[in-house]
């Protein structure tokens, strides 16, 4: 407040509010909003800005630095804790029964990921806010082997094998709603398309399966016919395929061939292939 | 395992531009915007807060990542320090407070309005970062939290919050459609 008589030219300004404060006293009514710095209402000694030649930043009075800057004086510790106090009543506890991810991927598989935008400026709306992300585990859904398979066919890059997860990003509708409901409709279609069998499924090749089956395979029918021929050749009586097949060298070959394709050449896979065929053609004396 | 789905609805003003509070509240007309205007803290403790049910069920946020965007990282701490002592009174955990590095974008443009082409001026833009990471939210909390820290953002601050629902699988999904249906004759496709 200042007294200004414009006769003499006298100002006398009365001593900023500072000096009445006491020191025990309640902060969040002095600035109980986000409100600009006033130097005269807040008692701390406070320097800002680039100091002067062998000198000290200037002080707090009509200083420009500390006007501008966003202060945080509405939110001392102790009003936020009342603020917190009075938020409480309208808050709900987390069920106690989902304390860990594994329980609640068991009971809500699907997960629903959106974002949302906060920023300053002409317009609230964002464009990137329409998205929505919807992520869930296979092992979750009712499917059984053929359809699982044709569904991560059908998907492509939305499966994820390492961590079995299926993943469908919408945004081509307007509106937040509209996309999650285009994501739900996604996949019931996907889990009932991918349960129906068409009449050209059964044209499916051995480049299409996903995984190598030794059964009907080249590699079957040249093993078993190496040892008919070594059996012809010994002059054993017939041998049946059933039985060949059901031998521990053959068996032993095939697990090596499975694990060979499936789980790519490692040397585990590679010495325990090198054993069973060692083993199948009888030639114990390489190293 | 069943558990009780607790559902409060918070009964008090809120603008129209906030969509997630339009859905599920009710406006009371008596009860001005809550507490955060200028003299209002006192008015609201004599004036009893109402808190009403709806029977709506709540939704459940696995987790919720905001990511604060500045251009001053004292500002941003601040924030986090506000930020996360208001989880911690409201009881949400927080899963971890951690700040990717700041991006700088800079410019390099002409010092003169006319010629002068070997002089320059070049200018940058920082932003820093800060995210962070709370766990198991329902709904009603997610929604006041949220409301608290967005209304508390400072100037030249920007969020985004990414929020991550659970649910249960729908029914339609239960059970493949084929084995309820009627058989229907297979009609040759016409080409």
């Amino acid at each position: 407040i200042v007294i200004h008589c414009s006769y003499t030219g006298i100002s006398i300004h009365a001593p900023p509010r500072t000096e009445k404060m006491a020191v025990d006293q309640d902060w969040s009514s002095v600035y109980p909003t986000a409100a600009a710095f006033k130097p005269a209402s807040v008692p701390l000694p406070i320097r800002m800005g680039y100091p002067v030649k062998r000198g000290v930043p200037p002080p707090k009075e009509g200083n420009l630095e500390l006007i501008k800057i966003p202060n945080f004086l509405h939110l001392t510790p102790p009003a936020i804790k009342k603020h917190c106090a009075a938020l409480k009543d309208f808050c709900t506890e987390w069920p106690s029964a989902l304390d860990s991810d594994e329980k609640c991927e068991q009971h809500f598989p699907i997960e629903i990921e959106t974002v949302d935008y906060v920023s300053a400026g002409t317009s609230i709306r964002n464009p990137k806010a329409r998205v929505v992300t919807l992520r869930v585990k296979l092992s979750n859904l009712n499917l059984d082997d053929h359809a699982k398979k044709k569904l991560i066919k059908l998907v492509g890059d939305r499966y994820c094998k390492d961590t079995d997860m299926l993943t469908i990003t919408t945004d081509r509708c307007p509106l937040r709603r509209q996309n999650y409901d285009y994501s739900i409709h996604l996949l019931t279609v996907l889990y009932h398309e991918s349960w129906k069998t068409e009449m050209w499924e059964s044209e499916k090749t051995e480049e299409d399966m996903e995984e190598y089956i030794w059964e009907n395979s080249c590699s079957q029918k040249n093993a078993l016919d190496t040892l008919l021929r070594i059996k012809a050749s010994e002059n054993v009586s017939n041998v049946t395929e059933e039985e060949l097949l059901a031998s521990e060298v053959v068996k032993n070959y095939r697990n090596s061939v499975i694990a060979l394709k499936n789980e790519g050449e490692t040397e585990n896979n590679v010495s325990q292939y090198k054993e069973s065929v060692k083993k199948l053609l009888n030639i114990q004396a390489l190293p | 395992l069943t558990f009780l789905l607790l559902f409060v609805a918070v009964t008090h003003e809120i603008p129209a531009f906030w969509p997630h509070s339009v859905q599920r509240l009710q406006q009371l007309r008596q009860l001005k915007a809550f507490g955060l205007e200028a003299g209002m803290v006192t008015l609201v403790l004599s004036l009893k807060m109402q808190v009403s049910i709806s029977d709506e069920p709540e939704t459940l946020y696995k987790r919720l990542s905001l990511l604060v965007k500045g251009h001053d990282k004292a500002v941003l701490d601040s924030y986090e320090y506000f930020a996360v002592l208001a989880a911690k009174e409201l009881g949400i955990s927080v899963e971890k407070v951690h700040k990717p590095p700041k991006k700088i974008e800079r410019l390099t443009l002409l010092k003169s309005v006319h010629i002068y082409k070997k002089h320059r001026v070049q200018y940058e833009m920082r932003t820093h970062y800060m995210c962070l990471e709370l766990k198991y939210l329902t709904s009603s909390t997610a929604a006041v939290y949220l409301e608290y820290v967005q209304r508390n953002l400072p100037e030249g601050v920007a969020m985004e919050v990414k929020k991550t629902k659970i649910e249960k699988i729908p029914e339609h999904i239960q059970e493949p459609v084929w084995d309820t249906l009627p058989q229907v004759e297979e009609t040759e496709v016409k080409s």
